[in-house]
């Protein structure tokens, strides 16, 4: 019977494992046909008309998106502009703006104001056609203010930056289409940004929780996701766990529109959750965000990863070697490898060192009070060990092979070892009169069920990944839908 | 000065000497006048307006709260230090930038990490952890609790215990107190699992008792299920030492049901 149902097991994996194969490779496929879309025009631009170009393209594939509601449009016309991000330059935006807005409107003046004027000033006067009619699309305003704020971001001026996104979060309050929803996204995205980077984010909660609940009253789904990271990030940035939690839960259910903001919630919810001590939650978050999180943002990667090797030894396991061997990671995660090598080896007093050594990238990760909740488990991995490799032992010589420094030795390491038995970690059982450690022999792991649970969790694996590949497949239609019926 | 300030710092001086006296009867009826009087005041939290009194206001205000915290434990109510805890705690957060620290701040805060730990409310225990800096880590009031905590979770019950001697203020006593009661219940929970059968003698001194009839008390209330036999306390029964060798068969066609339901989605 049992023999029966591993083979059937063993079947029905391979075929879970052939078909998330293919829904990768379909996943695949499809990235590098948008890859292609995107015009050649953009690799060659060196010089500053070229970008000026490239802008009013942008501009009028914004325009386009615009009348047809087409959400794909307004996706492409931001990636386009992220890559054109390093060539910004004070004129070129003078230049633009000039272009697309109405000079001496208010609008104009205001978003000039921002820019500083440089000397080519006359040059740029040359090709001010200002042919545009007198109607300014809303995502078109939308999409100057991101530049400039985006230039004021990268020129390192926060302040002005402040300024900026302020006064467009104010302009554009009353703009409403699924388009422009996309737009106001990332405005509010580098609203924060600015606000962050200058230090003081305390300053706009209120108005986070306000633009929340106006986006939410609006459905303004992409703004909704958007901001409810940013108040997570809020939040967490100053350590206020329990609001985050609080609001966190009670917020509308993540529905995951875009990848980016999707790992970035579970990064902040495997945060909350580790801090809260429900460490298994935690950790298929922080693994799920490590995969889902795109290969160039390595920062944001190694961060999750962080997060998770300290989960995994909060649950006494031992992370995979690999973890710290991933390209362009190893340096980051050095101090965590050396934790978990101390770890490993269960011994109290190495592990010391490793938190003492490395105790200043510890507290600026912020995870060294993390990593004094891993203290107890280290003993407890030393105490695994040794009732492994003895059959029996004296508790005098468990104290002194875990380095344990208390007053009352024995008597603790009593204590101690009891309360490893209780919670599972060893099986044995303990003998007062004599002060003896008795170790049960270790019966055959493959006479018992755990194999098949094993198994099992790892079917379930495979087919939610299959499952959640398949919606992933299926969202984008489902938006373009839903963009030409509003 | 303010007639409203006025009349609350002297109902808190009449509050301060009943404090003094012990007199808890008198110290809540004032302090329930007290956080009438001081919700007349609009510069104290949520609202934070900028009055030309606001930093007298909130500092009275913190002053007040603090007091109340004392109280709470003295007169041992937990709710009632949770209530005043949550009012407090915005003097401390919110209005930090804008108040000289109060020296109570450390105190209380250990105190409050001390009763988590007390009702088990580790993950809070935690989250209120992480609030705090580097420099009020070190503090001997937050170390004391935190200290505490690992002790507590690695079994080190002794430690636990010999923490009483070295409390840093005698607030703590109560709660102490109470961790001791918890503390033995742990041991209890754990040694049944890890003995197999103990002496009395042995197990007076593991659980703490100082005379065998009182460990006899705790055993009959809280675990009858221990055997006593021949001045040996046998937890044989307590164990279920036979592992189940059946195969969990619902178990197994619950989950292959499962299995075909997801991979008739796929084909």
């Amino acid at each position: 019977m049992a023999l029966l149902v591993v083979i059937l097991s063993v079947f029905y994996i391979a075929m879970v494992v052939v078909w998330v194969s293919q829904v990768f490779f379909k996943m695949d496929d499809q990235e590098v046909k948008v890859q292609h879309q995107s015009p050649p025009s953009v690799y060659d631009c060196s010089a500053d008309p070229s970008v000026l170009q490239d802008l009013k393209e942008v501009a009028s594939l914004i325009e386009g998106g615009a009348y047809t509601s087409e959400v794909q449009k307004i996706y492409r016309a931001m990636r386009l502009t992220m890559k054109l991000r390093s060539k910004l330059k004070a004129s070129v935006l003078s230049a633009f703006l000039n272009y697309v807005l109405t000079s001496g409107s208010e609008v104009h003046t205001r978003l000039s104001s921002y820019l500083p004027q440089d000397r080519h000033d006359s040059q740029v006067h040359v090709e001010t056609p200002a042919t545009e009619s007198k109607h300014l699309l809303p995502e078109l305003e939308m999409f100057c203010y991101l530049l400039v704020l985006i230039f004021l971001i990268d020129q390192k001026k926060y302040n002005k930056a402040k300024a900026c996104s302020s006064e467009s979060i104010v302009r554009l309050k009353s703009k409403n289409s699924i388009t422009a929803d996309v737009l106001a996204s990332r405005l509010y995205f580098y609203y924060s940004l600015s606000f962050e980077l200058a230090g003081d984010l305390a300053e706009i909660r209120g108005n986070l929780l306000a633009l929340y609940r106006s986006a939410t009253i609006h459905h303004n789904k992409f703004s909704q996701e958007t901001l409810l990271n940013l108040l997570l990030r809020n939040y967490l940035h100053y350590h206020l766990y329990d609001q985050a939690e609080k609001f966190r839960s009670k917020a509308h259910h993540f529905k995951a529109l875009s990848n980016q903001q999707f790992c970035r919630y579970l990064l902040y919810q495997g945060k909350i959750k580790t801090i809260q001590l429900e460490y298994t939650d935690a950790k298929d978050c922080l693994l799920q965000a490590a995969q889902k999180g795109p290969t160039i943002a390595v920062g944001f990667k190694i961060q999750c990863n962080k997060w998770a090797v300290i989960v995994h030894l909060l649950l006494g396991e031992i992370p995979e070697r690999t973890i710290f061997t991933q390209k362009r990671m190893e340096k980051a995660l050095r101090p965590y490898f050396e934790l978990t090598n101390a770890f490993r080896v269960g011994d109290l007093e190495l592990f010391r060192t490793v938190a003492e050594k490395f105790s200043s990238t510890f507290s600026q990760d912020r995870t060294s009070n993390l990593i004094n909740r891993v203290r107890h488990n280290v003993i407890r991995t030393g105490i695994k060990n040794i009732s492994v490799s003895y059959a029996r032992i004296s508790l005098a010589d468990i104290a002194k092979k875990l380095n344990l420094d208390f007053e009352n030795t024995v008597g603790d390491a009593e204590n101690i070892v009891a309360k490893a038995i209780r919670d599972g970690a060893i099986d044995a059982t303990l003998d007062h009169a004599n002060g003896w450690l008795v170790s049960k022999a270790t019966g055959d792991v493959y006479s018992t069920n755990e194999p098949q649970i094993a198994f099992d969790t790892r079917i379930n694996l495979c087919l939610n990944m299959h499952n959640e590949a398949l919606r992933a497949l299926r969202l984008p239609r489902g938006l373009i839908n839903k963009g030409v019926a509003t | 000065m303010d007639p409203k300030i006025t009349e609350v710092s002297q109902t808190f001086e009449r509050f301060k000497a009943a404090f003094v006296r012990n007199d808890f009867d008198t110290c809540t009826r004032l302090l329930s006048q007290l956080k009438v009087l001081l919700t007349a005041f609009t510069s104290l939290p949520p609202l934070f307006q900028e009055t030309s009194n606001a930093i007298h206001e909130l500092t009275i205000a913190r002053d007040i709260y603090e007091h109340a915290i004392v109280l709470s434990v003295k007169m041992e109510d937990q709710d009632a230090f949770e209530r005043d805890f949550f009012q407090l705690k915005p003097y401390y957060t919110d209005a930090r930038g804008r108040l000289p620290a109060s020296p109570q701040e450390y105190p209380i805060l250990g105190l409050n990490l001390l009763r988590l730990l007390v009702q088990n409310r580790i993950a809070e225990f935690h989250t209120e952890l992480e609030l705090l800096s580097q420099s009020a880590l070190d503090n001997p009031c937050i170390k004391h609790a935190v200290e505490l905590e690992q002790s507590f979770m690695e079994g080190a019950y002794h430690r636990v215990l010999s923490a009483r001697q070295t409390v840093p203020d005698a607030t703590y006593a109560y709660f102490m107190d109470l961790l001791a009661k918890t503390v033995r219940d742990e041991i209890a929970g754990c040694s049944e699992k890890a003995y197999d059968r103990l002496s009395t003698s042995d197990a007076r001194q593991i659980l703490l008792f100082s005379s065998d009839k009182e460990l006899l008390q705790y055993v009959e209330k809280e675990h009858p299920e221990w055997e006593i036999k021949d001045g040996f306390i046998i937890f044989q029964k307590v164990k279920d030492s036979v592992p189940c060798k059946e195969i969990p068969s619902l178990q197994l066609i619950t989950q292959t049901l499962s299995y075909a339901r997801e991979l008739e989605r796929i084909v």
